[in-house]
């Protein structure tokens, strides 16, 4: 190996990283390394059980830092929804370091911005920083992992921040509403039933008390995942992280306890008023984890049917019977078994009925007759397409490799699945329709404008969108 | 770093070249947009753009539909007030077919009459989608109010009337004005080199007419005076939008980088005063901010909350004192300082990937903004004083002369915001599901 690769050998860099460590800090672990299409992803850990992963790209002088947690909205548990979604913006609040606000101001004086979010499975904060502040956000994120200050003020002010979102994204949102219900609708004992968002009761209910116990359990360096991906030095950027995490402490984290959902046998149908111009329609079929081999086969069912301009169902509901100005498709990329949805916007003068009689009959022909290669082709290319744009900034980068680590512990699983989808057939995709789109195992919303009777002799329940009981 | 290359034609050509992923971005654009639209034809710019891949010589909207997503592509258009522009994305292996492919659409449309019936009938479908979001109909509503019967107030979708009286005779005279080698600026970036831009820029015009840039007859907005109120009235709203600005900067203005620093320290980041006051002290709002919006001519100024319908007239109230105060007492050396490191090294993020090199350079070209607009950005912040930044603000902004758009149910709110406004000369009431949303004739006072 020539000298100057041996300088940069992980190993050698890991046995000088250690040797020139404090005592009593957590030592550094080389565990290996990933292809990540032409780059390559180096894995860390920390001996407190921090995970790093590692991308070095000089491309443009510039650093995305990431860090996931293993928590989200299945740890919660009901009367306590939305939890994880209010502890992630408590989390830019006060540290035992840093009075309340300059954590952002921080940032930004150095030409940084931040963000986080939470979903079912996990949450992730991440900051772009100019390359030569890496240093920075390993100082604010060690810090706010441990050293959280969580008092009365800042819960109640973030309390009101986050109801606010909520009735941005939910309460006055047709989609979102609409979308929470599909989920309380499909999922009667997994906790995939309630949102990220939280129940408003539950929101307005929590304390400081709550938070801290979250606090505590969740946030540790053996439940988290650093990602780096930029114009950085990685044996500094180790170095770094060891002073920055290696006196944390690792945590006992809970094991789950989320319940299995049951096999769903009925039909279930849920109907609402919302002030909306026209009425809405949206289905939910149980479909597989991100993990499950058919989830890459679903994928592609998805763009055939619902994939851009020349999918099934925009030619079926915009283009040739013209009775929905939208549609979409989206196969739930969770670690447990999630939902394939499908939903759309009828237009003026037609019904939810109609739109779902246009579905049904799309859905028939996938369980019934095998797609086209050509169609395949088409919707191989396409998530071909959304796979590279995806890499075209570091933060993309970063998050992709987060994402599949999080969820699946294989930070190049991107690729694995753009391989995947390449060895999709058309009989699988009729096979898996088969499998996952039975009418008796769905979940339908449907909307009316205010003041517009649901269709007459309809026999399923009818309800106010702040009733959550389901109609089965 | 973006370099602007000889095709051979009359179009303008940037490339930004950067070959680490497969991909090739291209934007195709026009140095009109749907300010340009005829009186009585709002829309027509957005429609002509969107029948390109509607049909041309030998295809089929259909074909077109599929040949794209076979290649590995993606198209979209963009209208805006002084240009649309055609975005799109392909894989590199399949970069020759599809610029072979947008070169037909671009050269050989065909604008199928029963194509634009269907797109008409889709876009009434997208203009009544937009009932249900509200932040859409508080823009509208402000761009309405503001700029009144100036081209920047009209709606880049149309409204009924204007899309139902568009014609293929339309649509076809306003391909042939304006899609022209000199009214079209052409860029790439990603996996090109200059002669494989060289090349593909020429397969992309080379059926396009001759002809110079369309004349730009649109002239400087006025507004109209005093404090006013719109309320975009709908029902079972728990939450508002609400936006309140007048006219504020042009990028030709000695003093426009001035105004852009001061109004970052008022509402463009996370620590700004109106963030701090509404978000994070009250918790009033999910977001707080403030910006001053660039064109051909001056645009706005504006800032924007959507706190709960309680708390919307208290928080209209603290915006305008938070302007006020701004406006009278200016900004601290402090606060100067902070903001110049935020945007200098912050400045790294507008620049790393190759498409968003490649779009500072086109719009340059479109806007027509100073040559140095986004090459001397740097030195032109380093450069603005707390004296001058005081004085733009003071200069620029008119509190006398204010609009604030409210998206609530007015029957739980109006009473309380009005009163929530000082001096409020006018108030008018407009249904959300209006076809325009601005005020009558007479408002009520």
């Amino acid at each position: 190996m020539p000298e100057q690769d041996l300088k940069h050998a992980p190993s050698e860099m890991v046995a000088r990283v250690n040797a020139a460590a404090a005592a009593g800090t957590a030592k550094v672990t080389y565990e290996g390394e990933h292809a990540f299409a032409s780059e390559t992803v180096r894995r860390y850990t920390l001996e407190n059980g921090l995970k790093v992963l590692l991308l070095v790209d000089a491309s443009a002088p510039v650093v995305s830092y990431f860090t996931w947690y293993g928590v989200g909205s299945r740890h919660e548990r009901p009367g306590k929804t939305g939890l994880a979604h209010l502890f992630e913006h408590l989390m830019f609040n006060e540290t035992e370091n840093l009075k309340a606000g300059e954590f952002d101001r921080k940032l930004e004086e150095n030409g940084a911005e931040s963000n986080a979010a939470t979903w079912v499975d996990w949450t992730y904060y991440y900051e772009a920083l100019p390359a030569d502040r890496l240093s920075l956000a390993i100082e604010l994120e060690s810090d706010r992992m441990s050293r959280l200050v969580l008092r009365e003020p800042q819960v109640k002010s973030e309390k009101e921040v986050v109801a606010n979102e909520r009735r941005y994204r939910v309460d006055d949102d047709v989609e979102g509403a609409a979308s929470e219900l599909l989920y309380k609708l499909a999922f009667t004992k997994h906790p995939y039933q309630w949102p990220t968002n939280g129940w408003m009761a539950d929101i307005e209910g929590f304390t400081p008390e709550d938070c801290e116990l979250f606090y505590r359990t969740y946030y540790a360096p053996n439940n988290a995942l650093v990602v780096i991906v930029g114009d950085i030095d990685e044996e500094k950027a180790l170095g770094l992280l060891q002073t920055g995490y290696g006196a944390h402490k690792s945590a006992v984290i809970p094991p789950e306890d989320a319940q299995p959902e049951p096999p769903q046998t009925e039909e279930r149908v849920l109907e609402v008023r919302k002030p909306t111009a026209t009425d809405k329609f949206f289905v939910a079929y149980h479909g597989p984890a991100l993990g499950d081999a058919d989830h890459a086969v679903l994928t592609i069912m998805n763009e055939v049917l619902c994939g851009g301009r020349a999918s099934r169902l925009h030619r079926a509901l915009v283009i040739d019977a013209e009775i929905a100005s939208e549609m979409r498709g989206w196969v739930g990329t969770f670690r447990d078994p999630g939902l394939y949805e499908v939903s759309a916007s009828a237009r003026a003068g037609h019904t939810a009925a109609e739109l779902q009689d246009v579905i049904d009959a799309e859905l028939a022909k996938l369980r019934n007759e095998v797609v086209t290669s050509d169609e395949i082709e088409r919707a191989k290319a396409r998530l071909e397409l959304s796979v590279l744009q995806s890499l075209e900034s570091t933060s993309g980068k970063a998050e992709q490799i987060g994402f599949y680590e999080t969820v699946l512990g294989d930070p190049s699983a991107a690729f694995r699945r753009l391989e995947a989808y390449r060895r999709v057939t058309p009989s699988d995709v009729r096979r898996a329709a088969r499998r996952y789109l039975a009418p008796n195992s769905r979940s339908i919303v449907r909307v009316f404008p205010d003041g517009e009777a649901p269709d007459e002799g309809d026999d399923e329940n009818e309800t106010d969108e702040t009733d959550h009981e389901a109609a089965e | 770093m973006t370099i602007r290359i000889d095709s051979g034609g009359a179009s303008v050509v940037y490339l930004e070249e950067s070959h680490k992923i497969p991909l090739v971005s291209i934007v195709i654009a026009l140095r009109t947009g749907n300010a340009h639209d005829p009186v009585g034809k709002d829309g027509l710019s957005r429609i002509t753009a969107r029948m390109l891949r509607r049909g041309a010589e030998g295809l089929d909207a259909r074909t077109i539909e599929d040949a794209i997503d076979r290649l590995g592509g993606e198209m979209a258009v963009d209208t805006g007030a002084s240009s649309v522009a055609i975005h799109a994305q392909v894989i590199r292996r399949s970069a020759d077919a599809f610029m072979e492919l947008l070169g037909r659409l671009l050269g050989t449309p065909t604008f199928p009459e029963d194509e634009l019936e269907r797109l008409k009938r889709e876009t009434l479908a997208e203009i009544d989608e937009t009932k249900d979001h509200d932040r859409s109909l508080a823009q509208q509503a402000f761009r309405r109010a503001m700029f009144g019967g100036h081209a920047y107030g009209r709606d880049g979708a149309g409204t009924v009337t204007t899309v139902r009286s568009i014609t293929v005779g339309d649509a076809k005279a306003h391909f042939a004005k304006h899609f022209t080698k000199g009214n079209v600026v052409v860029g790439f970036a990603g996996d090109v080199t200059p002669e494989d831009a060289a090349r593909f820029a020429r397969m992309l015009t080379a059926r396009l007419p001759e002809g110079a840039a369309v004349a730009d007859d649109v002239g400087p907005p006025v507004t109209k005076g005093g404090r006013r109120l719109i309320l975009v009235d709908k029902p079972e709203r728990t939450q508002t939008q609400i936006l309140i600005g007048m006219l504020g900067t042009w990028p030709h203005d000695p003093d426009h980088v001035a105004l852009s620093v001061a109004t970052s320290i008022f509402g463009g980041t996370f620590t700004s005063r109106l963030m701090r006051e509404v978000r994070s002290k009250r918790g009033w709002s999910y977001g707080a901010s403030a910006r001053a919006s660039i064109d051909r001519q001056r645009q706005s100024f504006s800032m924007w909350t959507f706190p709960a319908a309680e708390d919307a007239a208290p928080c209209i109230a603290l915006e305008l004192e938070l302007l006020e105060a701004w406006v009278k007492d200016g900004i601290t050396q402090e606060e100067l300082d902070f903001i110049k490191g935020y945007l200098t090294r912050s400045h790294a993020f507008e620049i790393d990937t190759a498409p968003k090199r490649l779009h500072q350079s086109v719009d340059v070209e479109l806007l027509r903004l100073p040559a140095d607009y986004y090459t001397g950005y740097l030195d032109h912040v380093k450069a603005v004083s707390v004296d001058s930044a005081n004085k733009a603000v003071r200069d620029r902004l008119r509190t006398i002369d204010l609009l604030v758009v409210v998206v609530g149910t007015a029957d739980d709110i109006l009473e309380p915001v009005t009163a929530a406004i000082p001096g409020l000369t006018s108030h008018a009431i407009v249904p959300f599901d209006a076809e325009i949303l601005e005020a009558g004739p007479d408002p009520e006072g």
